[in-house]
């Protein structure tokens, strides 16, 4: 590489990635034209849900730019959150907690979520990756991943219930704004969502943490010889992907009200494909990808019923792949200098 | 000099697959001197090296520090106590600023969660950073400190590397081929770069090839040949030595030989 181009490219990327907002900013302000007030709700609702899946996908992409593997428990994380809040307030025992129990509820979700995913990192990650080494390398923890997803599923289904569940919030509260309805709490969770990916973003451009973790990602082992602790540093990115999805889906069971022992698996299939979409290992192409996904599921709905949304957005995302195979926002070395 | 010696290699044994690569290797490196372990190809220089910085483990023998035996440590722990490093084939970090690199150097000094979650990067006049300007400078490297060290030339990357290995206040600086790549003019930057590096009394020891570069560097040499100890002394009278002489002169015949065989 040159020095020309070392310093060229992050000008073009900023101009490519700038086109790329604009593009989708404008399409969706024609829809907007062309469909008056009833396009509008169905894209502030697709927002909403975006918020959702771009704090999952940030979890995936996270894992992926640094450790170069598909944390498979991400689902079985945001789901341990609702079933987890849902189990307690149903066995009865937040009733201390009075009107707050829903909330109560929540936070315990996500800090069982989090220790989850710590458990995870100590026997996926640590365990396995340092005893069978590099021949493994990225299958043995993608294996060991989908283990737990499969585990802590059948966990909750033993221990609660394969049911669907009502988690009911005693509030509920619209803001209508120009003549759109905006649910507080969907505002709420785009708001937290994209306030904990700035957050995130700063720590890793700016803090040591943030530097180690880059580290790692580009070259483990001589991080390890240049006495960055890979040990101390990589639970933190487990409890970062644990609070993720515990955040997720503490938005989503407010938000929608029903949880299931199999609502990660919905979420975090989008969450995949949004990740993929804004390009693999890159933070704010999860965003980009997340909100996109998010939009083209509810206007789907709205022009082809729900049966269509799936084909709809994984041929989307297929067709993203062949025009740019490296997804909206992705860098050319997957997993590398990303973060 | 034993009496004042921070690196002592005592009796040290290693074999791969039957092959005996170093054999009963004893010397020590004198604390603020500056040391070279030198050797013809396949003199087992490298596996010393890599015995020193921990990467392969030794069968036989012991490697103190200061009275303290690190043989055990694993390599990642070594830095920790004052071992630092250089790479033979750069590793720094591509994507990562220059500034970037070299405050890794300095990971090994982190103390508590407290350090690690600070943001010095935001900060453009926090010690550590400052530190690593005030080093780069030193070492005479004239880049943005922001930019990516993926593109800058060979020679600079080399020394950053260095400035890296610098950053973590090393009581023991091990360079592994320092000069290899380097044109004359880099070599000799380097060599001045090193000297005042080490004026502060820092320990150094170096594998090279370069047999200018070495005598123009370090006072005091250890020549390995065939995975033995054949000189230890003064790097003044290496090339006085009749089994130095007769290694280097020796293994070309023998390679020369052999290529003729083969032919």
């Amino acid at each position: 590489m040159t020095n020309a181009t070392a310093i060229g490219a992050p000008m073009k990327s900023i101009t490519t990635k700038a086109l790329v907002v604009v593009v989708i900013a404008a399409v969706f302000a024609l829809a907007i034209a062309l469909g008056g007030r009833v396009i509008a709700q169905q894209i502030v609702s697709g927002l909403m849900l975006g918020a959702i899946y771009l704090t999952v996908a940030v979890a995936f992409t996270l894992t992926i730019g640094v450790l170069n593997f598909l944390n498979f428990t991400i689902p079985s994380l945001f789901m341990l959150t609702g079933m987890i809040a849902w189990g307690l307030r149903e066995k009865g025992l937040l009733g201390f907690a009075g009107g707050w129990a829903w909330l109560v509820a929540l936070i315990a979700g996500v800090v069982v979520a989090t220790a989850a995913s710590l458990v995870v990192e100590r026997f996926t990650f640590r365990y396995l990756k340092t005893r069978h080494g590099d021949a493994t390398e990225h299958a043995i923890p993608l294996v060991s991943s989908l283990g737990f997803l499969l585990i802590f599923e059948h966990l909750v289904i033993l221990t609660l219930g394969s049911e669907s569940q009502r988690f009911s919030v005693p509030f509920k509260a619209d803001i209508h704004l120009f003549g759109l309805v905006i649910g507080a709490p969907q505002l709420v969770s785009l708001g937290c969502a994209l306030l904990v990916v700035a957050a995130l973003t700063f720590v890793l451009k700016h803090t040591r943490m943030g530097r180690a973790l880059r580290t790692i990602a580009e070259n483990p082992e001589i991080a390890s010889l240049l006495g960055v602790e890979v040990t101390r540093v990589v639970p933190v990115l487990f409890l970062l992907t644990g609070l993720l999805c515990g955040l997720a889906a503490a938005l989503f069971t407010v938000n929608y009200g029903d949880v299931s022992p199999f609502m990660g698996d919905h979420v975090g299939s989008k969450a995949i494909a949004a990740m993929v979409l804004g390009g693999i290992g890159s933070i704010w192409g999860a965003i980009l990808g997340g909100l996109v996904v998010g939009l083209t599921e509810t206007l789907s709905i709205h022009f082809f019923g729900g049966d269509s949304v799936e084909m709809i957005i994984w041929g989307l995302l297929l067709i993203v792949i062949i025009v740019r195979p490296r997804g909206l926002f992705g860098a050319v070395a997957v997993g590398k200098g990303k973060l | 000099m034993s009496a004042d010696a921070m690196l002592k290699v005592e009796a040290v044994n290693k074999s791969f697959g039957g092959v005996k690569v170093v054999q009963d290797v004893s010397f020590s490196v004198a604390r603020g001197g500056r040391t070279a372990l030198i050797g013809p190809n396949g003199a087992g220089k490298t596996t010393m090296f890599n015995l020193i910085s921990g990467v392969i483990g030794m069968d036989s023998g012991a490697i103190t520090l200061d009275e303290a035996r690190i043989d055990h440590l694993p390599a990642r722990k070594r830095i920790g106590v004052g071992l630092s490093r250089s790479f033979q084939n750069i590793r720094l970090m591509p994507h990562l600023s220059v500034v970037e690199n070299i405050l890794l150097g300095q990971h090994s000094r982190i103390g508590g969660l407290g350090e690690l979650f600070a943001p010095i990067g935001w900060i453009s006049s926090a010690p550590a950073r400052a530190e690593a300007m005030r080093r780069l400078s030193e070492a005479g490297v004239d880049v943005d400190p922001d930019a990516p060290v993926a593109g800058l030339p060979y020679g600079t990357r080399k020394r950053i590397e260095v400035v890296r290995a610098l950053m973590s206040q090393p009581r023991l600086l091990i360079l592994d081929e320092p000069a290899a790549g380097l044109n004359p003019r880099e070599t000799a930057d380097l060599s001045t770069f090193l000297k005042s590096a080490t004026a502060d009394g820092l320990t150094l020891l170096v594998v090279e090839h370069d047999m200018a570069f070495v005598h123009g560097l370090c006072d005091h040499t250890v020549v390995l040949n065939f995975g033995r100890l054949i000189y230890d002394g003064p790097t003044a009278g290496v090339r006085d030595d009749a089994a130095v002489r007769e290694a280097y002169l020796g293994a070309r015949a023998a390679t020369v030989g052999g290529a003729g065989r083969a032919a």
